[in-house]
């Protein structure tokens, strides 16, 4: 143990990369702290392309909400239009026609509007876990992927047989289910509620707030 | 992001889709500079970002895992780095610069997704627990002092030593990602090194 006593100049600029000479045992001495934290860090799993996966979901959503929104704009603010008077005249004349065509059919008949209910489609990642370190394969469905039966894949973190996976999710709640091998369909026991499927069974239930991440 | 009327349901979307890279040579593609791959992600190509996308979780992951502690709470800050950037992929102002400009929104995102996963420990602990591990067949002790003598060092410190002992980068690079001096560098990684033999001299 070298009590309180640090590195010397040399040895820092040995570490840096300059062309220092150092003797063995100084040289060993400089190197020993900072190897050992380099092996420690050099040993830890890093994320795979399970992160490509994950992002590339929500920029895609992200690029078709945009696409809605832009024609929600497009479609509710004034618009500069060209247009021709003999056309203009033409489309007036046919807007004239076609109302008193429809007021002959529904007299007295409001007209009804559709009921589209306007929503953001924003999205929030969602971190799903489940620990099954034997399992071959795990995957996720719910209400969310309507019911496919397949799944959505986990990826296993061997070290810890935590199997993960980040899906965007819109606000709400959401039923799941964890799939087995394939056959063994689970609830989530770390789900902070489960409730009845009207089959006898259970499904784990999720609630996405409007912002951050929420874990399952 | 608020909610105005100009806004309609979105379907289920949770099912990833394939990846970038099914399309097109993986080699051609990879090679495109990143100043392209932005213009053409912000010209409406979302692909492209996939491009991206690649080529930094590749080049960072095991920084951020570093800098994080383990892989789950680096894939979830690198993910987030990556929504984040696209988000904003407008404001890059140098498309060239995309490596240098990710790589600070990746930093941030691995230092608040460690703090939230990991109180920060105090030095007295870490040379304690160090003390605790002369006996080298307790390797998840020396894991756990080693762990923790690096949450002791500062962000900065943190991440100047994993660029320059664990990614082996020149003070060079490192200046360029991180845009500071190559000498405050060596300041930074000259200090965490103080730190760590400090904390870990104990284990030795």
């Amino acid at each position: 143990m070298s009590g309180e006593r640090g590195f010397t100049g040399e040895m820092h600029r040995y570490l840096d990369g300059e062309p220092i000479s150092l003797d063995g045992d100084v040289r060993s001495e400089a190197e020993h702290i900072v190897n050992g934290v380099r092996d420690y860090a050099v040993s830890l799993q890093v994320p795979g392309p399970e992160v490509d996966a994950a992002v590339m979901a929500v920029v895609r959503e992200r690029r078709a909400s945009g696409r809605r929104r832009a024609f929600w704009r497009w479609f509710v603010e004034p618009q500069a239009v060209r247009l021709r008077p003999a056309l203009a005249a033409a489309l007036v004349a046919a807007v004239v026609g076609l109302t008193l065509v429809v007021a002959r059919d529904d007299a007295g008949q409001p007209p009804e509007v559709a009921g589209t209910e306007l929503v953001e489609p924003r999205t929030v990642l969602v971190r799903f876990e489940f620990r099954a370190p034997h399992a071959e394969q795990v995957a996720v469905a719910g209400s969310f992927s309507e019911w496919d039966e397949s799944g959505i894949p986990l990826t296993l973190n061997p070290a810890t047989g935590l199997w993960t996976v980040t899906l965007p999710l819109t606000p709400g709640a959401h039923q799941y289910l964890f799939v087995i091998d394939g056959n063994q369909w689970v609830p989530d026991p770390a789900a902070h509620a489960q409730v009845d499927d009207g089959f006898g069974q259970v499904n784990s239930v999720i609630v996405v707030g409007p912002r951050g991440v929420v874990r399952s | 992001m608020g909610c105005g009327a100009d806004c309609v349901t979105a379907g289920p979307s949770a099912r990833p889709l394939p990846l970038a890279s099914s399309y097109g040579l993986p080699g051609e593609r990879m090679s495109v500079p990143d100043g392209v791959l932005v213009e053409r992600v912000l010209a409406g190509d979302v692909e492209q970002y996939g491009v991206l996308v690649e080529r930094y979780r590749a080049e960072f992951a095991r920084y951020a895992a570093s800098l994080c502690g383990d892989r789950d709470t680096a894939a979830d800050a690198m993910q987030e780095a990556f929504i984040r950037a696209f988000d904003s992929l407008s404001t890059c102002r140098d498309p060239g610069r995309f490596k240098a400009w990710f790589f600070r929104i990746l930093t941030n995102q691995c230092h608040n997704a460690r703090d939230r996963q990991r109180p920060r420990v105090s030095l007295e602990r870490v040379a304690g627990l160090a003390a605790e591990t002369r006996d080298p067949v307790e390797g998840a002790e020396i894991r756990r002092a080693i762990e923790e003598a690096l949450d002791a060092l500062t962000p900065e410190q943190r991440e100047a030593f994993v660029l320059k002992h664990v990614e082996g980068r020149s003070y060079a690079e490192m200046a360029e990602l991180l845009d500071k001096s190559e000498d405050a560098l060596k300041m930074r990684v000259h200090r965490a090194r103080e730190t760590l033999r400090r904390l870990l001299e104990p284990v030795r």
